[in-house]
Parts: C-alpha cells; sequence; structure tokens
C-alpha cells in the first residue's frame, strides 16, 4: 500500500475527523470483518495475545478472572469493530468512538504480531517483506496518526 | 514497544511511591507490538495522568520491562486491568503484601 501524505484523522473543535481514501476504507472494512469472524470464532492462535493473563502468580484466581470477564472482553472488541465499520465512510469521533478505532486497529496489529512471533518472524527488521508486514506497519501509521489526533482533547 | 526513540524524562521518588494502604498493583508489561505513543496515550486516557507522568510511565516500561501504572483497591485494580487489556496492553495485577 502506498498511503499518501493526506491527513487520516485530523482533530476539529475536540473531536476526531475520520476520512479514509475509499480504498483504505474499503481494505479496512474487509479486514474489520475478518477480525470479528475470527473473535467469534475463537480458534486463531494469534488471539491469545488478546487475553494475557491478569493473575499469572495465581491460577485460581486467574481462573476466576476470566470467567468474569472474558465475555465483556469479547463484546467489548466486537462492539468496537461495529463502531469503526460504521464510521469507514466519514465519521466526528468522540472519546468513546475514537478508543473503539484505537482498539480495534491495535487488535489487528496484536493478532499480526502474535503470528509474526509464533513464526519467528521480526516485522521491524526490514529482513521479510509480506502483505501482512505492510498491514502490520499501515495499521501502525493509521494507529500514530490517530493517537496524534485525539491527544489535545486530552489537553482540555 | 515500537517507536522513534523519545528521550526519557527525569524520574521522580514522587511517582513512584506506592501507597501502602491500598494494597494492589497493576502492572504493565513490555511487549514488541504496541506503539509507544499509543501506550501513552492510553495511561493519560485510563489514569488521567499528564503528559509528562503518562510519558514517564511509558518509558519505564520500554526500558526496564515493567511498570506500576496504578494501585489501588482489588475491584479497582481489576477494572484498570479490564481496561488495559480492553486497549490491547499487557498487564497484570498482584497483591503488595
Amino acid at each position: 500500500m502506498n498511503p499518501s501524505f493526506r491527513r487520516r484523522f485530523r482533530n476539529h473543535k475536540g473531536l476526531v475527523v475520520v476520512a479514509l481514501p475509499s480504498e483504505e476504507s474499503k481494505a479496512l472494512g474487509e479486514f474489520m470483518g475478518q477480525l470479528r469472524d475470527m473473535l467469534v470464532d475463537g480458534t486463531d492462535p494469534g488471539l491469545r495475545r488478546l487475553k494475557p493473563p491478569a493473575r499469572p502468580d495465581d491460577p485460581e484466581s486467574e481462573d476466576d478472572y476470566r470467567r468474569m470477564i472474558d465475555d465483556d472482553l469479547q463484546q467489548a472488541r466486537l462492539d468496537a469493530i461495529d463502531t469503526v465499520e460504521s464510521g469507514l465512510g466519514g465519521a466526528a469521533l468522540d472519546g468513546e468512538g475514537v478508543a473503539a478505532w484505537m482498539q480495534s486497529l491495535n487488535c489487528l496489529r496484536l493478532v499480526l504480531g502474535e503470528r509474526f512471533e509464533v513464526e519467528g518472524i521480526n516485522p521491524d527488521d526490514g529482513s521479510s517483506d509480506s502483505p501482512m508486514i505492510d498491514l502490520y506497519h499501515w495499521l501502525a501509521w493509521l494507529l500514530e496518526q490517530l493517537v496524534d489526533a485525539a491527544m489535545p482533547s486530552l489537553d482540555d | 514497544m515500537t517507536a522513534p526513540v523519545i528521550a526519557p524524562t527525569e524520574v521522580t521518588e514522587e511517582d513512584q511511591a506506592v501507597d501502602l494502604d491500598r494494597p494492589w498493583k497493576v502492572i504493565v508489561w513490555d511487549d514488541p507490538v504496541n506503539l509507544m505513543s499509543y501506550v501513552t496515550f492510553v495511561f493519560r486516557r485510563l489514569f488521567g495522568y499528564s503528559r509528562e507522568k503518562a510519558t514517564r510511565l511509558m518509558m519505564e516500561v520500554h526500558t526496564t520491562g515493567k511498570a506500576v501504572v496504578a494501585t489501588g483497591t482489588r475491584e479497582k485494580s481489576e477494572l484498570d486491568v479490564f481496561r488495559l487489556h480492553e486497549h490491547g496492553l499487557w498487564a497484570t495485577m498482584e497483591h503488595d503484601s
């Protein structure tokens, strides 16, 4: 992908305006659909990274914690994907909307990152080249822009 | 974490002190995926930290491998961990015995 330098996210009066070129909007929509399918299916090894242990020191408490929050975590992720999908054509995001976009972009990155780790690939050393690595870096590029656009709203 | 290199800011003792009356610690661990700018943003958004404090904690995670980002009751810490996990950060909690 060859993103131009036009900003995909910018701050306007405290809201973050989403303006993705149509080809990027379409691609992101497809990836969000795949992420949802993956979350619902629940078997992809990359998902492991999305549920890190909260209590590694105490297996019993860890089991309790997982029982308590796993459903909520899953629902929050699915809701966040819905928010992204509904804003692909353009949106003005408040704090919650920003969080949903950040979480979803990052979620996809984490799944890819986990796969790279399993396969022994370092996506940051420039030695490997694949569409998945391009996607990983594109998501980082989007996420950096979103953070830049949203950060001023935290200073208010 | 991956990102452009940012100069570490000075760490003060005051910010590192853990309140002994509130015995649970929430810890964020370094990982190779999360972006430094994003981690800083999440600390600010979830905990209301200043840009300086959030950046300092992010750098502590990045350079030492982990940082205590919040302390409090068990219930508060569970919620903090949940929200950090929701944002994709690698967080744990432990009893500060």
